[in-house]
């Protein structure tokens, strides 16, 4: 029995330290940044007229290996064309030459690239051209690209904006999942309490103290941890998002709970009061960060309308780091917790032991 | 998957500092450790604070024993 308990605790550890090295050293894929006018004319073998030329510019890309094979595609719907690669000048950068012609179908176009290293990679609306006339009935000669995923190890996926800070999914994310199973704890805990008869034992009411209190603990990380990723990601320290908002009044309202505790001396009547709000907390809690995001636009992904995190959000290589590090920190978070009540239960008993 | 992860070699060039915002999941780490060492320096404390409480409680009926 006393393996037993020990091994969740080493299980968790071990989870922890996986999930810290993985973070820290499984390597990003290489993506798209920018395909930008040179603003000069680039001459390319076979065509008798000089064409525009622009750089492509990519992030972790190898294009200095096999330079021949590089591949580049503008794509509008099921309009594609290839454009010539007029000099790759280094893994990450090559020169495109660009023969517009004076109608197309779109001013906006997705750039794509084959690799046989990197892959297919993809920049939506990569190139906006000014100046040609739109006719959205002009097509352009059908392209059959075929698309083929990276021959690189095991890497986390490359997205735009996000780039490196996809890391912090391991670390933020987590903090609310573990937020939600103490809470979880707490409103069992709180039910249990409320169905006792008047002279029960103020167990189930130390439980819910003891995981709410943590609970706070991983909820408010949550929140600093969002705040910092959303100021480099999104710009601001915080935006008007309804995730972040309500994850903001949630945090509140269970410091309201932590509050009332303290603002009521009999024993017995905190603990019934607490239990009613703990209740009421808890479905503010899931309305507020599990359904209303759901139902509105966010930015937060795997939110608005979309029930989960789906293939875009989260590929198998993060899966394979990000559910050991939900397990993991839910393990460290009901570590804390035990402790916790483990503290309050002794303070009790020795305030019980002055009073006598 | 999970074993592929964790013993991989690493070719990719520029990891981690590329994009040039590792220093943000540097900052995310930081305060995640920082706030549950916090938490575990407060519990610390704590429990030393009820440690002795009852180690007073203990020694004083050995002490009316002793009388």
């Amino acid at each position: 029995m006393h393996m037993i308990q020990r091994s969740w605790k080493i299980g968790g550890i071990a989870l922890l330290a996986y999930v810290f090295w993985t973070t820290f050293t499984v390597p990003l894929g290489p993506g798209l940044l920018e395909l930008r006018n040179l603003e000069r004319a680039a001459v390319v073998d076979g065509l008798d007229r000089k064409v525009a030329a622009y750089e492509l510019i990519g992030l972790g890309t190898h294009w200095a290996t096999r330079p021949e094979d590089l591949s580049v595609v503008l794509r509008k719907k099921e309009n594609l064309t290839s454009l010539p690669v007029v000099e790759v000048i280094d893994d990450t950068h090559a020169v495109i030459g660009l023969a517009i012609p004076d109608t197309l179908p779109s001013r906006s176009w997705d750039v794509l690239i084959n690799h046989p290293v990197d892959g297919t990679l993809f920049l939506q609306n990569g190139l906006f051209l000014n100046g040609v006339s739109v006719d959205e009935t002009a097509t352009w000669p059908a392209l059959t690209l075929t698309e083929f995923p990276a021959d690189l190890p095991h890497h986390f996926p490359f997205q735009p904006r996000i780039f490196e800070t996809i890391r912090n999914l391991m670390l933020h994310v987590p903090m609310w999942f573990t937020m939600f199973l103490l809470m979880g704890i707490a409103f069992v805990a709180s039910i249990r309490q409320l169905s006792q008869t008047s002279g029960g034992s103020s167990l189930f009411d130390l439980r819910a103290e003891a995981s709410v209190q943590v609970g706070m603990v991983f909820g408010v990380l949550g929140l600093l941890t969002g705040s910092l990723w959303a100021r480099y990601t999104w710009g601001a320290w915080w935006v008007d998002d309804p995730q972040l908002n309500g994850a903001l009044v949630t945090v509140l309202v269970y410091a309201g709970y932590l509050i009332l505790r303290g603002s009521v001396e009999d024993e017995r009547l905190k603990a019934r009061l607490s239990a009613v709000y703990n209740l009421f907390a808890f479905v503010i809690l899931m309305i507020l960060l599990m359904v209303l995001p759901r139902f509105t636009e966010s930015l937060h992904p795997g939110k608005g309308g979309n029930p989960g995190f789906n293939s875009y959000d989260l590929d198998s290589s993060l899966r394979a780091v990000f559910y050991p590090a939900v397990l993991g920190w839910m393990l460290l978070g009901t570590w804390m917790y035990r402790i916790r009540l483990q503290a309050t239960q002794l303070n009790q008993k020795l305030h019980r032991l002055n009073d006598q | 998957m999970m074993l592929n992860t964790l013993f991989q070699a690493n070719p990719i060039e520029g990891f981690f500092f590329g994009s040039g915002k590792s220093m943000v999941v540097g900052g995310v780490a930081v305060i995640i450790i920082v706030g549950l060492g916090l938490w575990m320096w407060r519990m610390e404390k704590r429990i030393q604070q009820l440690d002795e409480s009852a180690s007073q409680h203990t020694d004083s009926p050995n002490e009316s024993a002793e009388a």
